[in-house]
């Protein structure tokens, strides 16, 4: 058996290569399915792996509060805001906190200069429990501390970005820059942390809390992002909840109202991205089905033709001793090699296609096969081409050797 | 025992609504080294006989027992296990693999006896060089002559070592020099103690062997061993 096996392998190879135009055609439909799935399973795979890696350095025990402003109600020129009052309110009734921290993001445009040099930034005023909250560390120099806060600190943590727009020194503690006309004295250089889909996570400044409630002016009116971390035994669910019941009786809404705030757990981050991600991964998966079923349909149809066309052949090796099992083996490796063949080369090329799209996407992350989608698809390939080749390798074993012997 | 025993063989058809009656009761014994010609018309049963004898039919009632073993209650893989032991095919049309060389197709019959591909190549190589194509080994069917064909052909007959050759017009699509030539090569064969049963329909051919059987509506009309005269043909 195993002998016999041997040698319709050879026999199928010599054949596939005998027809090689024909058999490269027939394998096209696997070529390409099996092409597009490396190619969209090497680029989200990349970007999985980078996703669920920034999110780790999150930290996932994290919740962020928001306001939100439903579009109709912008439209009528409402604007809601969590104020301070708010803040004060998680910090006095919420359960399960770790720490809390304010951000107050700078309401104009945030130019900020150092000697000749000026340049744009994300400018974020925030307390010292943002350290815990957003997983910041220094790498020179201090992060913000109370004291900032209580006093109104002119001091600013800078990131790594900033620092190269600005032309400052790589060590750029005790220098001063001038933000919305105040000078602030630079205490500390934030660790790099890169980007995350092309958003520049470096590029930010860092105030504290009362410092830009001052340059801000007007306090009532400020809108604030409130950053929490939880403790470890909090369940996050539970203490959104909580939180939304607070707010909202804070906010006076009527039970009909919907919220005019959010509560955004990193979870609940990372589970989106996950959706997308396993969404795109259902629609290839269903595209390349149907690709590898087209396929399989047209390397049946070819091992077919190629059945009739080889009749006399069939009939000649049954005249002489092959046996049913010779023919069946014969044509079914040939199916299940031609499929595989076409598998090999939608690997290769899929995976220089997911390589180019990930490097011509600048700051996109780099392409990677897992080993998973490797065997999948050669099993995938191998098994249309054993499944469709089932029906002609029956009919050819199943010719009466007389009839194929007659046959013209 | 004789190599080959019929009794009371029959083949019929159903063809529409009418039995065709292509053999009908036939008793025969082959021996060994026998060199025996069936002749006959169109129509006569010769191609049946043969499809029977060979393995590729089995007759519809009698018994059949080929080098004792009785064949007519195989299934189809032992038929072709009979087929790639026993039988030794050579056709009209020469039927070799369009693809294969000379010496792939005399090698052909010897995978479907698990014999490993180098000892493969030296008994085709063997086989080949008896029919006088030693040097034609690395030939496609269409590089060589009609009666090259034939002896390719005949070269994988000999290579399982069969019991019996059954030739099926073997110089049919040959001219009348090549036909001398494999004529003279199945006369030698036999002298070396092969068994021969050859279907024709020229006089010439049959000339050649001892025995010649005329078949005629299904039945056998004439042996030239018996001499016997089917009285109602």
């Amino acid at each position: 058996m195993l002998f016999s096996l041997f040698e319709a392998f050879r026999s199928a190879l010599y054949s596939i290569y005998a027809h090689g135009l024909r058999s490269f055609l027939t394998t096209l439909g696997i070529v390409i399915g099996v092409a597009s799935v490396i190619a969209v399973v090497s680029v989200t795979e990349g970007m999985a792996s980078f996703i669920s890696d920034t999110f780790s350095s999150l930290g996932s025990n994290s919740l962020t509060i928001e306001s939100r402003t439903s579009f109709e109600d912008q439209m009528k020129g409402i604007r809601n805001r969590l104020s301070a009052d708010d803040l004060e309110l998680i910090e006095r009734r919420g359960e399960g906190i770790a720490s809390i921290t304010p951000i107050l993001y700078a309401n104009r445009a945030s130019q900020i200069r150092y000697s000749s040099q000026s340049a744009f930034s994300q400018i974020m005023g925030t307390t010292y429990a943002f350290q815990d909250v957003g997983q910041l560390y220094t790498i020179r120099g201090r992060f913000l501390a109370q004291s900032d806060n209580l006093t109104r600190r002119r001091v600013a943590v800078i990131g790594e970005s900033v620092r190269d727009n600005l032309s400052l020194p790589d060590d750029p503690i005790n220098e001063y820059v001038e933000i919305a006309g105040e000078w602030f004295k630079i205490v500390g250089l934030l660790e790099p942390r890169g980007d995350l889909m092309g958003f520049d996570q470096d590029d930010m400044v860092l105030v504290p809390y009362s410092t830009m409630q001052s340059l801000q002016g007007n306090q009532t009116r400020s809108d604030i992002q409130i950053q929490l971390s939880l403790t470890e035994s909090a369940d996050v669910d539970l203490v959104a909840n909580r939180l939304t019941v607070l707010l909202r009786n804070a906010h006076d809404l009527e039970p009909d109202e919907d919220d005019d705030f959010t509560i955004q757990t990193s979870e609940q981050l990372m589970a989106t991205f996950d959706q997308v991600i396993n969404m795109v991964t259902i629609v290839v998966g269903g595209i390349v089905g149907i690709s590898l079923l087209v396929g399989g349909i047209g390397i049946m149809n070819i091992m077919l033709v190629s059945v009739t066309e080889r009749t006399r052949e069939i009939g000649i090796c049954k005249a002489i001793g092959a046996k049913r099992h010779h023919i069946l083996s014969q044509f079914l490796i040939e199916a299940m090699l031609l499929s595989l063949l076409g598998g090999l080369v939608g690997l290769a090329l899929g995976y220089g296609l997911g390589n180019l799209i990930a490097t011509s996407i600048p700051s996109f992350p780099s392409a990677s096969i897992p080993l998973w989608a490797v065997l999948l698809a050669l099993g995938f390939s191998g098994g249309v081409g054993i499944l469709f080749g089932i029906l002609p390798a029956a009919k050819a074993a199943n010719l009466d050797p007389i009839e194929a012997l007659r046959f013209e | 025992m004789a190599l080959i025993e019929l009794q009371q063989v029959s083949k019929h058809y159903l063809m529409g609504n009418q039995t065709v009656r292509a053999l009908d009761g036939i008793d025969l014994d082959v021996e060994r080294n026998d060199y025996l010609a069936f002749i006959g018309s169109s129509g006569s049963g010769k191609s049946t006989m043969l499809n029977i004898l060979g393995c590729l039919d089995k007759p519809s009632a009698g018994s059949y027992h080929l080098n004792g073993k009785d064949v007519e209650r195989l299934a189809p893989n032992e038929l072709a296990e009979i087929r790639n032991q026993e039988i030794g095919f050579i056709f009209q049309s020469f039927n070799l693999l369009p693809r294969a060389s000379a010496l792939s197709n005399v090698m052909q019959p010897l995978i479907y006896r698990n014999v490993f591909r180098s000892e493969r190549k030296d008994r085709a190589r063997q086989a080949l060089e008896r029919v006088g194509l030693g040097d034609r080994t690395d030939h496609l069917p269409n590089q060589l002559s009609g009666g090259q064909r034939q002896r390719v052909a005949i070269a994988r007959a000999l290579v399982t070592d069969p019991s019996i050759l059954l030739a099926d017009e073997p110089t049919g699509n040959l001219d009348s020099r090549t036909t001398v030539e494999i004529m003279d090569l199945f006369d030698a064969l036999h002298t070396e103690g092969h068994t021969l049963i050859v279907v024709t329909h020229e006089d010439e051919i049959a000339r050649h062997c001892q025995r010649v059987v005329e078949l005629k509506d299904g039945r056998v009309f004439h042996d030239s061993i018996s001499g016997k005269i089917e009285a109602h043909a």
